[in-house]
């Protein structure tokens, strides 16, 4: 079996996938970490005050303001309310949620890329997986040996798994290291709220604690994992249904940004909860945003992504191990 | 050398899936299990100390805090400066101080209200640095966007004045024990309603609303009430959005001019 995984590792490693990933995520880590440069710079000379307590306490006013607008849908109602709960607590605790540093910095970047960029890194890799040697002709060679075909699949999924742990720390890595040029490499241990929960109009704050923001970031990296293996094994279904490696990164592709696009206008069609892809955004439960779906919850979109990739698992494996090969 | 990388990476890669994997399994504990334990960490951290920092630097600096309502806010002026806006930037010609505005105002906002506001600590922490602070109030009390005025109830009106100037009271209290040496200017209110048919009745009555509140400031020392009345009185639809009801661009200047005539430097801070 290891030698089986390491020969998929070996494979992945030819074709330079995981190269070409670092590089990408080097190239962007960079450009967000100068937007946010620019953004902490210019509020701070709007406000022409460098106290994130005025900042805050601007936000906060400024949130109010526009909830005293009567022209506003419900919803976006309800997120700036609960938005400003969150921030008096901030406020009325002392704690900075904005300070700078290269901490702050990744966990934004992966509350931001877990939906769409780092899924879509993933099936870079797992999109070809099996269909490249269907459409290449090499499954043959890979099926006449005195192996049992689960296995040949089993070591090609291991070989993901690996791979998307890579990719997640080479992100966190990656992030960590180009934006504390910046924004310097401390503020681990600053105090950060979760367990905020709607249920809703209503903040739920009674699950409500401080957590030091390494252990903070660990949890969304976490998530963010869990998010990735989850996209990587449905692409890895499809790529074992599908011969043809594009309609593969087509169909995910469509389905990812589907995910983006729906959960900016779900909230009244309540069955959607149930897709995969409205569901990948677990950072927000963490952090305390509002759901795209009434009754949706961290347990919830955990289940749904887990019964999502069992069934996508024991599709892959069923149908690997049936299916005529010529 | 390929041989290494790849052992490398691979090794690197299970490491990593189990980091992650025990970060997935925080997560769980963390919001569904975590209870009595993780409350202690909550009390442990709030307030910090970090508080006397912005006394040191008050020399070179005037700070102004501005509490209120939509005038304050600036409704109706197109550039969205308000009063506070055009008064700050008539003190820059007057001063090399550098001049600090915070704009808390609330559109809307009834004197009820901005009595619970500066209850917030951060509010109350304004208004302790400040060297001169903004007020406008009464507005919302009184007008209610119009509908008041109509009935012209005058029993109705004698009530909400009564409640308004109690809770005036309250403000200008709180204010003052928050800050005993810097300056309050609360900008009166005029009658955007003078050029219509009950103007004579509408503007005895707001008439009588400045005249109690410049009594209650007077109540208290270095408390200033801004009357406006006047520069509204005749022309008022020049000065007046099309709302009709906030100033517009010219009006906000004529507030701003006049509330920043009141506002003198020492000599040395003169430019």
């Amino acid at each position: 079996m290891n030698k089986l995984v390491h020969n998929e590792l070996l494979k992945l490693f030819r074709k330079r996938r995981l190269f070409v990933i670092i590089l990408i995520i080097a190239a962007l880590v960079p450009l967000f970490t100068y937007a946010q440069y620019q953004e902490v710079k210019t509020t701070r000379e709007k406000l022409g005050n460098v106290d994130w307590r005025t900042q805050l306490q601007q936000e906060i006013v400024d949130t109010q303001n526009r909830l005293s607008s009567s022209r506003m849908q419900d919803d976006w109602r309800k997120y700036l309310k609960i938005r400003l709960a969150q921030q008096q607590y901030y406020l009325d605790h002392n704690i900075n949620p904005q300070a700078p540093g290269a901490p702050t910095f990744m966990r934004v970047f992966v509350e931001n890329s877990i939906d769409l960029l780092l899924p879509l890194l993933v099936m870079v890799v797992a999109a070809d997986l099996v269909s490249s040697e269907a459409s290449g002709g090499t499954i043959k060679l890979l099926l006449t040996r005195p192996v049992k075909r689960w296995r040949i699949l089993l070591s090609k999924y291991l070989a993901l798994i690996l791979s998307v742990s890579f990719i997640v720390t080479a992100s966190a890595v990656l992030s960590y290291g180009i934006s504390g040029v910046v924004f310097g490499y401390g503020g681990w241990g600053m105090p950060l709220l979760t367990g905020f929960s709607t249920s809703g109009e209503e903040l739920v704050t009674n699950n409500v604690h401080l957590i030091p923001q390494w252990q903070y970031i660990l949890m969304e990296f976490g998530l963010v994992w869990f998010v990735c293996l989850v996209v990587g094994t449905l692409t890895f279904m499809l790529s074992v249904l599908l011969r043809s490696t594009a309609a593969v990164m087509g169909i995910m592709l469509a389905a990812l940004i589907a995910g983006a696009i729906l959960s900016n206008m779900v909230s009244s069609w309540e069955s959607a909860k149930y897709l995969f892809m409205v569901n990948l955004s677990l950072t927000d439960y963490i952090s305390g945003m509002a759901t795209p779906i009434e009754g949706m919850s961290l347990g919830f979109s955990l289940i749904v992504l887990l019964v999502w990739a069992i069934a996508g698992l024991v599709v892959s494996f069923t149908v690997f191990t049936k299916k005529d090969v010529y | 050398m390929r041989k290494k990388g790849l052992s490398l990476i691979t090794a690197l890669s299970i490491l990593s899936a189990l980091v992650w994997l025990v970060g997935l399994a925080w997560v769980l504990q963390d919001q569904f299990f975590a209870d009595g334990k993780s409350r202690q960490a909550e009390t442990m951290q709030p307030d910090t100390p970090q508080k006397q920092k912005d006394n040191s630097s008050s020399a070179k600096k005037l700070q102004i805090a501005a509490i209120g309502d939509s005038l304050t806010r600036g409704t109706g002026d197109p550039d969205g400066k308000g009063y506070i806006g055009y008064l700050k930037e008539e003190l820059a010609k007057k001063t090399k101080k550098e001049i600090e505005l915070t704009n808390s105002a609330i559109k809307g906002q009834t004197s009820s209200q901005l009595i619970k506001q500066i209850q917030q600590p951060q509010i109350q922490r304004q208004i302790k640095n400040a060297d001169v602070i903004l007020l406008t109030i009464g507005g919302n009390d009184l007008f209610r966007g119009g509908q008041a005025l109509e009935e012209l109830d005058s029993q109705n009106i004698n009530k909400t004045e009564d409640a308004y100037l109690s809770n005036l009271k309250a403000i200008y209290k709180e204010v003052r024990s928050l800050n005993k040496s810097g300056i309050v200017y609360h900008v009166g209110l005029y009658n955007p309603f003078s050029d219509m048919k009950d103007s004579k009745t509408t503007s005895g009555i707001v008439r009588k609303w400045n005249y109690d509140s410049a009594n209650a400031a007077a109540a208290q020392p270095n408390i200033i009430y801004v009357p406006t009345f006047d520069l509204f009185e005749l022309n008022v639809n020049d000065y007046l959005y099309s709302d009709h009801f906030h100033p517009n661009k010219q009006g906000y200047q004529l507030i701003g001019e006049r509330t920043a005539s009141l506002i003198r430097f020492s000599e040395e801070d003169q430019k």
